[in-house]
């Protein structure tokens, strides 16, 4: 078993790297860091980068975890090919380019590609924000999924994830003392669907909400709690057919008493404010294989 | 010195008794107490009632404030008097309609229709509303007034409220620890400006949010945080555009010594440090 120590980076193609970067700026406040031609890195935290928007041949969406030895990079690639998946080492162009000292990466059943890192770099500097966004850091990502199971058979099987509840057939999945650092949503293509930074506090978030009513972004979800997390939780468009949010609060896992719950599928189990979804993968969620839909213990049919 | 203890209820008049009680209980979440041919009564918390809807003029708005003894009624009777306002000693059947057991009636300097009230009655079952709309209790009114350095006179003066902060010129008072229990807000006219009830969390107030939302109910202001009291805060319109309100977490002044009243802008900034812009006429320049 490998065992994953932190959630690093997200990596996300945008054709354009200019308004790919005024967002990740202007919207989420984030600091800058590398800027050229084919890479735009943000700041968020004490990590030198969470966030990175790439064009350009090479250029691959990915979510990046931290191990710790190059030996674990070994292990790790020997069980992805004993499942079958397509995986392999970074090379030194990669790991340059991602400012870490080895890799590797896999591609998982659905077709989204995880990258597993080794030492990658810390700034020393402290997060110095564009806006007074209240960000905290990199958070969690949410990530579709074509076939829960088979993914999950990697996540728990190979890389020590534990599923810490369950809404519908998405799965909340967590590796350190957070609740979870990775959601798998059961949708019909791959990708990254949402990527999350912590804020301070319930002001920062509602303070957030409004001002992105100012900076005319679109808001598909929340304000609103997540009744697995308790997570508080803002999601809104975002460059690169990617979703983005800011969270907030939470409630701790205590890892040795905490059994996995099942929460209902569609809006009524991913928010106990009742806030309006938009999210089609959270919605069609709500319904059955049959295309029907379940109507909730409230009564509320979802359809 | 008039010692108010408590608001006690509001009392408003309405044309459409049914429209307001389905209001009050299916949309605000309170619970009837019980029904008279003419009026409904409904209870917050621990109350017999805090609010009562009668057939009658939606002008018609009365706030009523309990005190501890029967000779505190002839002494602010007496001062009252002597200050020129016209008091009017309720009669038994009047006590009877309020659920106390004796009250006087007066106006303040605006002309705002209030009530002192003695023994108030209350329930002996705990509030059960009719959705879970989190309410712990009704807790506030803001008061419209012509004059607010005149109406904050009368009130810290002649009654015991003491200003907890000002937002322009409007004086947000406390009559005990918490932040204020009467705010007054500049306007043209006589009568109640709004009507607050505490909910549990600021989970309760976005739920609400949520669900009033999607009933059409007109969201005034919110949801918000006020600077002033801290309170997370949601401000709607209900039957004859009277403005409701939750909110939750407001702060309590434990330390009369020390504490000391601050000046914010009469700007949507001095209402909401969320962002959030009020819609409500007393709450714009």
């Amino acid at each position: 078993m490998v065992e994953l120590e932190q959630l690093r980076y997200v990596r996300l193609v945008a054709d354009n790297l200019g308004s790919a970067a005024d967002f990740a700026q202007r919207v989420l406040g984030l600091e800058p860091i590398d800027r050229n031609q084919e890479l735009a890195t943000f700041r968020s935290d004490f990590r030198d980068y969470t966030l990175a928007f790439v064009k350009g041949d090479c250029a691959v969406q990915s979510v990046g975890f931290e191990v710790r030895y190059p030996h674990d990079l070994d292990a790790a690639l020997e069980g992805f090919r004993g499942l079958g998946l397509s995986a392999g080492r970074g090379s030194a162009e990669d790991c340059t380019l991602r400012k870490v000292k080895d890799m590797a990466w896999f591609i998982d059943f659905s077709g989204n590609r995880i990258e597993l890192v080794v030492r990658p770099l810390n700034s020393g500097w402290r997060y110095f924000p564009s806006r007074d966004a209240g960000v905290r850091g990199l958070a969690d990502v949410i990530m579709r999924s074509v076939d829960i199971e088979k993914d999950l058979s990697i996540w728990t099987g190979i890389l020590g994830a534990r599923v810490s509840d369950w809404a519908g057939e998405a799965a909340y999945l967590r590796f350190d003392d957070a609740h979870h650092r990775i959601v798998l949503f059961p949708a019909a293509r791959p990708g990254i669907l949402a990527v999350e930074h912590e804020v301070e506090d319930v002001n920062l978030l509602m303070r957030n909400s409004y001002a992105l009513r100012d900076l005319q972004v679109a808001v598909v979800h929340g304000p609103g709690r997540r009744p697995a997390s308790e997570q508080l939780f803002l999601t809104f468009a975002g460059p690169c057919d990617v979703l983005f949010s800011f969270v907030a609060e939470g409630a701790a896992v205590d890892a040795e008493r905490h059994r996995p719950r099942q929460f209902p599928s569609g809006p009524l189990g991913l928010c106990n404010w009742g806030s309006e979804c938009k999210i089609a993968e959270f919605s069609d969620a709500a319904r059955d294989q049959n295309g029907q839909s379940i109507t909730m213990r409230t009564g509320v049919s979802l359809t | 010195m008039i010692k108010l203890q408590n608001v006690s209820y509001v009392r408003l008049g309405t044309a459409d008794l049914d429209g307001a009680t389905k209001f009050a209980t299916d949309y605000l979440g309170l619970e009837i107490s019980h029904r008279l041919k003419d009026s409904v009564y409904l209870k917050s918390d621990q109350r017999e009632h805090s609010l009562c809807y009668f057939h009658g003029s939606p002008a018609d708005q009365t706030a009523a404030f309990e005190v501890s003894e029967r000779s505190e009624l002839e002494m602010a009777a007496s001062e009252l008097d002597r200050l020129g306002h016209h008091v009017r000693l309720g009669s038994a059947e009047e006590a009877e309609l309020r659920y106390v057991r004796r009250f006087i009636a007066f106006e303040d300097p605006t002309g705002n229709k209030i009530e002192l009230v003695w023994r108030p009655a209350c329930s002996n079952r705990r509030y059960h509303g009719e959705r879970d709309a989190g309410i712990t209790g009704f807790s506030h009114i803001g008061l419209c007034t012509t004059d607010a350095a005149r109406d904050e006179t009368f009130w810290t003066k002649v009654c015991n409220a003491r200003v907890s902060d000002r937002i322009g010129d409007a004086a947000l008072l406390r009559i005990d620890e918490v932040h204020h229990t009467i705010a007054l807000f500049p306007t043209d006219r006589a009568g109640i400006q709004h009507i607050n009830h505490q909910v549990a969390t600021g989970d309760d107030v976005m739920r609400s949010f949520n669900f009033l939302s999607e009933r059409q109910v007109p969201m005034v202001f919110g949801p918000g945080r006020h600077p002033t009291s801290s309170a997370r805060f949601l401000y709607f319109e209900g039957p004859d555009r009277m403005v409701f309100e939750y909110s939750s977490g407001v702060r309590e002044i434990a330390d009369e010594l020390l504490y000391r009243e601050r000046q914010f802008p009469f700007n949507p900034k001095g209402f909401c440090e969320w962002g959030a812009k009020p819609q409500i006429k007393e709450f714009r320049n």
